[in-house]
């Protein structure tokens, strides 16, 4: 009797606090799994800064190159994994769960300790502000060791902001090959930064 | 490469990623008939298989069973951050606690000589072979979905893995086994599913890494 008050009284409070804080992050995502490319882009740019800051002051002696190459990991990961996220749960304790196991990650690659707690993300850190979008060195060597074609599929994307249909017709591939062949790129990207890691 | 172009390629990779659900229902069907078609082929079923499913030893099925479905719910859990993993693991807690009292009654009960008679059958080295034997398709094909999932516990997670296919797979091999003795049952099958997920448990982190 009591453990289903208890329940009860939880889902109560869960309603509330879903009906206070709607996050916008949210409806970004579910429509960013509904494949629409610009709500995604959006939320990646939103999360990026939050994501920079809590990197930033937890491994700030790495220099802010070696942050902006973890900040590029956990990204990855976030976009590798984006289907783990329970679209009826909140999106944030998910978020932070995997930014915070990558981050840890990141940095044990790279020979340091560093201890993040989930509160890190939500709490917005300050730390010092750098010149931003910073670049990442890591992946240029990762993308190296590509073949040319995924990397330059890769680069056509980000450099040149190509659209799929543009990138397929300069080219010379359909856009479902295209598609493919990102999709391919960047997991095997994910998968060579786990093999650095190890 | 600078963040926002990586965020450009990231946004247009529109391809779904496999989920743990959907690979487990390409890989699990098939694991499974791997471990009942070696079942049927080396073991067989006990000639008094309906009788035994009509007494109270159609427990030796219904519990590894029951144990596994409680794990699989567990490592989905486990999978999705974010999922509430507590609940899940405390009833498979519960679950194992319960029997663990079951075992120390009937210990009371039968003192060392129950103890002695209940381990001294001969089909207990068949039992520890055959239930990790049986479950090894199926825990490498629950290892395997999972990988695609984005576990934050691994040795934990390989564990329950191991309690989910030790749990299938000693059900299947109750089929076979005529030992109905609850002391052997209890530690027999016990210590089988438990080094299955002893398998799990070392398989863990070097699978589900990410």
């Amino acid at each position: 009797m009591l453990s289903v008050a208890v329940t009860f009284a939880g889902r109560a409070a869960n309603r509330d606090q879903t009906l206070q804080t709607k996050d916008p992050w949210e409806d970004l995502m579910r429509a960013a799994i509904r494949g629409d490319t610009v709500a995604y882009r959006q939320l990646l740019q939103a999360i990026s800064p939050v994501l920079r800051r809590v990197v930033q002051a937890r491994g700030g002696g790495l220099g802010q190159d070696a942050c902006e190459d973890v900040l590029q990991d956990v990204l990855l990961a976030i976009h590798t994994k984006r289907h783990t996220w329970v679209e009826t749960a909140p999106l944030r304790p998910w978020l932070y769960a995997i930014a915070r196991h990558k981050v840890v990650d990141a940095f044990r690659a790279r020979g340091r300790r560093v201890e993040v707690a989930i509160d890190d993300f939500a709490d917005g850190l300050a730390a010092p502000q750098g010149p931003d979008p910073l670049e990442g060195r890591d992946i240029e060597r990762l993308l190296g060791g590509l073949d040319p074609r995924a990397a330059e599929i890769v680069r056509g994307f980000g450099l040149r902001g190509e659209t799929t249909a543009e990138t397929a017709a300069r080219l010379g591939m359909t856009e479902g090959a295209v598609r493919v062949a990102l999709h391919r790129a960047l997991r095997t990207l994910a998968q060579m930064r786990e093999r650095m890691i190890e | 490469m600078k963040t926002d172009d990586l965020i450009a390629a990231l946004a247009a990779d529109t391809l779904p990623q496999p989920t743990v659900a959907h690979r487990l229902a390409r890989s699990f069907p098939v694991a499974l008939a791997i471990c009942v078609a070696a079942f049927i082929a080396f073991w067989g079923t006990r000639p008094d298989l309906s009788a035994a499913l009509a007494s109270a030893s159609v427990l030796k099925t219904v519990l590894p069973a029951l144990l596994a479905v409680l794990a699989g719910a567990g490592v989905m859990a486990l999978a999705h951050p974010g999922m509430r993993t507590d609940r899940r693991l405390g009833v498979i807690g519960l679950f194992i606690g319960a029997l663990a009292v079951v075992l120390v009654v009937y210990l009371a009960r039968g003192g060392v000589a129950g103890v002695v008679m209940a381990l001294t059958k001969p089909s207990l080295l068949i039992c520890l072979v055959s239930i990790p034997l049986l479950g090894l398709p199926l825990l490498v094909a629950i290892l395997w979905s999972l990988s695609t999932g984005a576990v934050l516990r691994p040795r934990l997670t390989g564990a329950i893995a191991g309690l989910m296919a030790g749990g299938v797979s000693a059900a299947v091999y109750s089929a076979y086994c005529d030992t109905d003795m609850v002391l052997y049952v209890i530690l027999a099958y016990g210590a089988a599913i438990l080094s299955v997920a002893a398998i799990g448990a070392l398989a863990g982190p070097r699978l589900l890494r990410w």
